[in-house]
């Protein structure tokens, strides 16, 4: 008796749950957003006052914000877009847009410039930058560029002048050398090692003229050049202008885990817009500058990249809205107010002329970094192939060898040509 | 059991007793089955209908997003020909069997006997020993790892004080694996509590019959002790063997998710998931997954054929 009883309360029970389901969307808002985005917490109460903002101006929209940190991001976008339950609003790089794009998740945008979408005043290069095959499938939402995160007070208390847009390596490397030899801190180096950091390795390939891909995905350097590369880097080992392998490979290449945020090296290698977030979590001052040269009169190793998109997802019950929304987020005067220069210098004229005034000294520094580049800076190169992800890896791996002596430079440039070949060639 | 024996033997012969059959094991194993049932439904939506499916993926190019294109054995033959990370994968992964599980069953044993002797508040000691085993999988646990062994963790902190002057443990290719041995090593709780258990299994005249005629401890542990527990060990070497195999979250969290530096912790489920969610290609991955399945599974079979030469099961 007793079982019968037990029974027939859990399938009440189970009917009590099942009809509080169904109920559920009838009080359910008129159309839901649900947007998905990496970064740091600083980046998620901007995001999420500024979401707040478009709710209260669009009555019946909720959006339900998400995000996580840069390395579990891509696999929860990858399987919750192959689940098809894709974010309706996803934030995208410049890396992985081509192959999101091609796969068919994102929507196009381009039926909706001019209408919703209102970027006339976007610098067009960037408006290019996020399209794929002609379609335009990603809205900027700030210009960064590469950069070097320079320890000041470090430098201060070794004596030694910062490094200038002019600073050669061959400099680089002395005052790396001298920092370190200067031991003003315990376990301290000058510089980072940089030889597995991809944008500064091809930041230094293009003032060679060369570049890491082809426009038609291939390899863009030769075994030569890579070698260089490892042979310069060898060399600052050497000579104890960066620091030592072990240490360098504790360094996840995220703001936290570098040599600099660490407190080992007065010099790491990022992106503008982290500049932010590198000062955040250093006590020492901290001073933004461009990568060296590679001689007196180089130039053209930088460049200005959309540091992120916001992309529409394909799988969305409403594209417009996304659109509108994405619109709102780099165009409306309040919401860049909120969000200020963290995702980089925003793409709208009206916006940063409006934004200049508002802008702290952290602010400040990075915008006047990345329109100051000047001829440091050169065309926006084509999006990454598909396996530039798998390419980086290798670059890293193929710098590990070379680091701790398993590989000397030649046979590193040779191996690291021919691995990201064979990714580039797989796909 | 006797019941089910009685009616499957009574009840085969024709229709209705068949049917009669049906429902008498439904009157006595009914409230069984249903009791069963989250696991059943666990096991089939969970486990088996996903091990089906990636046996599919595992003949296709998929890419998580664009439907899966058949391709025959093309991922079987590249793993088998042209993947060289693959080969560092398995390497790493068959350092990282053999020198974890001896060394953790050894350790293990080691404070099981220590344990045995009838020391007061067995229970506590127990449940501390436990607690790594519990803790052990964590992220929090390989993060704190990631602290303990780094440049100027606590461990280079201690030997600064003999004046030795520690490496990145966690960032040396040379010394990376063995801070996940040693992890892994700490971890040592649940096949203590067996081999605990086991110990008690053994019943202590023999150890007085031995003592009498003069047997040694060491002697007393070498013919007596070591041969009882040998099922024991044996069901402690297989658990842990597939459980080292199948490791991943300390070298996910230890090397930031890359496997280095150089591949050296590189595990064979940290590859597969590079490949999966890092590169989009769920296809290899799944033919990995299935690779690692027959290893895991050659291992165990091979285990079990040896184990008649050296398992003593008491009868």
């Amino acid at each position: 008796m007793t079982h019968k009883i037990s029974r027939r309360n859990v399938l009440a029970g189970g009917a009590a749950l099942l009809s509080m389901s169904a109920l559920a969307p009838a009080f359910a808002q008129e159309a839901r957003l649900r947007v998905l985005w990496w970064g740091s917490q600083a980046r998620a109460d901007r995001t999420n006052k500024v979401n707040q903002l478009f709710q209260e101006q669009n009555a019946g929209v909720a959006i339900n914000g998400e995000f996580l940190g840069w390395s579990d991001y891509w696999p929860r976008l990858a399987t919750q877009v192959a689940g098809r339950n894709a974010p309706d609003i996803i934030q995208m790089d410049y890396r992985y847009i081509v192959e999101y794009a091609r796969r068919g998740a994102l929507a196009p945008l381009d039926d909706y410039l001019g209408s919703v979408l209102k970027v006339e005043d976007f610098d067009q290069v960037q408006i290019k930058g996020g399209s794929v095959e002609g379609k335009l499938y990603g809205i900027s939402l700030g210009a960064n560029s590469a950069a070097m995160m320079v320890n000041a007070a470090a430098f201060e208390e070794a004596g030694i002048e910062l490094p200038t847009p002019s600073t050669t390596w061959d400099e680089m490397a002395r005052i790396g050398a001298e920092i370190t030899k200067a031991g003003k801190r315990k376990g301290f180096y000058g510089l980072s090692d940089g030889s597995a950091v991809e944008p500064l390795f091809e930041n230094w390939l293009r003032q060679r003229g060369k570049a890491l891909f082809t426009a038609d995905g291939k390899i863009a350097y030769d075994a030569n050049d890579a070698a260089e590369w490892f042979a310069m880097w060898q060399k600052m080992r050497e000579d104890k202008a960066c620091v030592p392998p072990d240490i360098q490979a504790l360094d996840q290449y995220n703001v936290e885990t570098s040599p600099l945020s660490l407190g080992k090296a007065a010099a790491s290698f990022a992106h503008s817009n982290q500049f932010v977030a590198y000062q955040g979590i250093n006590k020492d001052k901290l001073a933004l500058r461009s990568h060296p040269l590679i001689g007196k009169d180089a130039k053209g190793g930088h460049y200005r990249k959309p540091s992120m998109f916001f992309s529409v997802s394909a799988q969305t019950k409403d594209p417009e809205l996304g659109a509108k929304y994405v619109n709102f987020f780099v165009k409306d005067p309040k919401a860049a107010e909120i969000l200020g220069v963290e995702r980089g210098v925003p793409e709208s004229a009206a916006v940063r002329e409006k934004l200049a005034s508002t802008l702290d000294e952290l602010g400040r520094a990075m915008l006047d970094y990345v329109s100051g580049l000047g001829a440091l800076a050169g065309d926006l190169p084509p999006p990454p192939p598909s396996g530039a992800g798998e390419a980086e890896f290798a670059l890293r791996n193929v710098a590990e060898q070379v680091g701790f002596g398993q590989l000397d430079a030649k046979q590193g440039g040779e191996t690291l040509v021919n691995e990201v070949s064979q990714i580039l060639a797989r796909g | 059991m006797q019941d089910t024996a009685v009616a499957v033997g009574t009840g085969a012969s024709s229709r209705p007793a068949a049917q009669g059959r049906l429902a008498r094991i439904w009157a006595s194993h009914g409230a069984g089955y249903m009791f069963l049932l989250p696991w059943l439904i666990g096991f089939f939506g969970l486990t088996l209908g996903p091990a089906i499916a990636s046996l599919y993926l595992s003949f296709t190019n998929f890419d998580l997003i664009r439907a899966p294109e058949w391709i025959g054995t093309a991922n079987y033959a590249r793993i088998a020909t042209a993947d060289p990370k693959f080969a560092a994968a398995v390497k790493v992964t068959f350092l990282y069997v053999v020198l974890s599980v001896p060394f953790k069953l050894a350790f293990a044993l080691l404070v099981a006997i220590l344990l045995d002797r009838g020391v007061r508040g067995l229970t506590v000691y127990r449940a501390i020993f436990y607690l790594p085993s519990l803790l052990g999988g964590s992220v929090a646990i390989a993060v704190l790892w990631r602290q303990l062994f780094a440049g100027d963790g606590l461990i280079n902190s201690l030997l600064a004080q003999f004046g030795i002057e520690g490496p990145s443990w966690i960032s040396h290719p040379d010394y990376s694996i063995w801070t996940l041995v040693v992890l892994s090593v700490w971890q040592f709780g649940s096949p203590m509590i067996i081999f605990l258990a086991g110990l008690r299994q053994i019943p202590t005249d023999m150890y007085e019959a031995a003592s009498l005629d003069g047997a040694s401890k060491f002697r007393q542990f070498y013919k007596i002790t070591l041969p009882l527990l040998t099922p024991v060990i044996f069901f402690n070497a297989v658990v842990q063997t597939i459980d080292a195999f199948k490791a991943f979250t300390p070298a996910f969290i230890i090397s930031g998710g890359t496997g280095g530096p150089i591949n050296s912790t590189l595990f064979y489920t940290l590859y597969l998931y590079q490949e999966a969610f890092g590169n989009f290609r769920m296809g290899y991955a799944s033919a990995l997954a299935w690779i690692l399945v027959l290893i895991i599974g050659l291992f165990t079979a091979f285990s079990f054929l040896t184990s008649r030469y050296w398992v003593h099961y008491d009868d």
